[in-house]
């Protein structure tokens, strides 16, 4: 559905991307992830058009995004990072000045997302906090009716139960059919909706496949609370285990399946035990520390 | 809501304010036309710059029309159409960058020749309308003061006029093209007419000012018959370059 290769931006002769080669399946949400300047955001506005890239090739939806550019974003719902819009519009006459030009456009549909995200239609998109400003681009994209969204740091902004509700509307847009791609530096929420996700550094896509790959090869993390004092003596081994921490509470990095490090612990006052390894937010770490030598 | 209606929404106030000032002054002018023509030696006298008053030696010589010309086209429109020109059109696409709603604009389904097209039509219109306008007005008020203006005169003439005007249009959105903020483009047209103002001003040099090529000697010629073809064409000529420059830099810019 997405489909880049080779795809080289520079300003000023100084690289932002360097050769990035991605394909995004349809019907999948795919996340994009990287640390601040790591070329996410002129890769997406390469995708829409918005920046033209020096090299390589961009198709969406089998469409050549530079010579079709207009055709191409027919078929995208794009929501940038950007909150600026244009300030004197009321938010219905946003959307719908936004997504008239797109074919399969629901204004209807715009109008009841945003009263149900709490966004008053006929409120000056000025008057607007910051927030409603990013659901309102994210109801822009939705409505599009597009079947390709790109979505610039979505989540950003967004209470915690605004964010719950967007990942529910963006999955039920999934399981219509619709491909998502966005760029996120919220790893947890990453984690919850994405399918797929891709780590960019540099101008470089570091790893690229589904959450669920990426995550079974990271070691595991256990929180462990003791009901009383160990020293590191005291504590069993296993396959790939480290421990480290003092007295009652200790952290247990291990390889292999959760339930044999468990297992292993069955000869500890066990207080209690907190699962929290191999999650996006570790890989990020690895990925980041190991690769770049950590400046990330 | 469409683009161009967009624009235009934004920019009504602007309009509507060169509408009334232009209809206003030009009125205003045509009334004060019997006390001027009465006390014109004495007004001739105060007149600074020699290229002033030549411009004033003409309307002693030939009467109303050099006068009507002068108010309406060399000062009016000149000077207000310029100002419009400069507010409304040095925002094209510099107001976009300069607000930060240019990614989410040019991320619309549109294309970006299709957005600039679409606004520089909208502000060709918005100037040149007043310019037909008012100097049709002037058609029937003359007769107010004693005085009568044919239309065919005052038709070629507002044409000349207006494609002036829309040259000084094209050249700003030309800047704006290349532009990130609104205001140095406005800034930089009004600062190069006044360059040529300043020229005008000066009899050495007057041939190189743009304002020669709309002064009153032009709208004399155009009434007694000779109308200006080689000017007509650089302007029209003048317009198309710099319209394709505008295009080209905006659809190879990157935001």
């Amino acid at each position: 559905m997405i489909r880049t290769h080779d795809l080289a931006k520079s300003y000023r002769n100084t690289p932002v991307l360097r050769g990035v080669s991605i394909e995004v399946e349809p019907g999948t949400i795919h996340g994009f992830v990287g640390p601040n300047g790591a070329g996410k955001s002129t890769f997406l506005k390469c995708l829409v058009g918005v920046v033209h890239p020096d090299d390589g090739e961009v198709t969406i939806d089998g469409l050549d995004a530079r010579r079709q550019s207009v055709a191409v974003r027919r078929r995208v719902g794009y929501a940038p990072a950007e909150t600026s819009l244009y300030n004197r519009m009321k938010a219905r006459e946003l959307v719908t000045f936004s997504i008239r030009y797109h074919p399969k456009a629901d204004v209807d549909r715009a109008v009841a997302l945003l009263e149900t995200l709490g966004v008053p239609p006929d409120r000056r998109v000025g008057a607007l906090s910051h927030g409603m400003k990013r659901k309102l681009l994210l109801t822009q994209a939705i409505a599009s009716n597009a079947p390709v969204m790109i979505l610039d740091e979505p989540m950003e902004a967004l209470d915690p139960e605004a964010r719950r509700h967007m990942e529910g509307v963006l999955r039920e847009e999934c399981d219509k059919g619709r491909t998502i791609f966005l760029s996120s530096h919220d790893l947890f929420s990453t984690e919850r909706l994405c399918s797929h996700v891709a780590f960019l550094h540099h101008g470089r896509i570091l790893r690229n496949g589904t959450v669920t790959d990426m995550v079974a090869g990271l070691p595991g993390l256990l929180h462990v609370h003791l009901r009383e004092e160990r020293t590191e003596r005291d504590l069993p081994e296993g396959p790939g285990f480290t421990w480290t921490g003092s007295g009652r509470n200790w952290k247990l990095q291990f390889s292999g399946p959760l339930e044999a490090a468990l297992q292993q612990l069955g000869s500890l006052p066990l207080a209690s035990v907190r699962d929290d390894g191999g999650n996006l937010e570790d890989l990020f770490d690895v990925l980041y520390e190991r690769t770049v030598g950590g400046d990330a | 809501m469409s683009i161009l209606r967009h624009w235009l929404r934004d920019a009504w106030w602007i309009v509507l304010g060169y509408i009334v000032i232009l209809e206003a002054a030009m009125v205003a002018a045509i009334l004060y036309w019997p006390k001027f023509r009465d006390n014109m030696p004495a007004i001739a006298k105060l007149v600074p710059f020699e290229s002033l008053q030549r411009l004033m030696d003409s309307v002693e010589i030939a009467g109303y029309w050099p006068y009507f010309a002068v108010q309406q086209w060399f000062k009016g429109c000149s000077l207000f159409g310029l100002a419009a020109a400069a507010f409304l059109t040095s925002g094209i696409v510099a107001r976009d960058v300069d607000q930060k709603t240019v990614e989410f604009l040019l991320s619309r389904p549109v294309s970006r020749s299709r957005i600039l097209l679409t606004r520089w039509c909208a502000a060709v219109g918005v100037v040149i309308i007043p310019v037909y306008l008012t100097s049709i007005t002037a058609i029937w008020i003359s007769p107010a003061v004693d005085e009568t203006l044919g239309w065919g005169d005052v038709l070629v003439s507002s044409t000349f006029m207006s494609l002036f005007l829309i040259m000084l249009v094209t050249f700003t959105a030309m800047v704006s093209a290349m532009s990130s903020h609104q205001m140095r483009a406005g800034i930089i047209l009004i600062g190069v007419m006044l360059l040529n103002f300043a020229f005008y001003l000066i009899q050495e040099i007057d041939e190189i000012s743009l304002f020669k090529t709309v002064d009153v000697f032009v709208f004399m010629k155009i009434q007694a018959g000779q109308f200006p073809w080689i000017t007509t064409g650089s302007f029209i000529g003048a317009t198309i370059i710099m319209l394709a420059i505008a295009l080209r830099i905006y659809a190879r810019r990157d935001f």
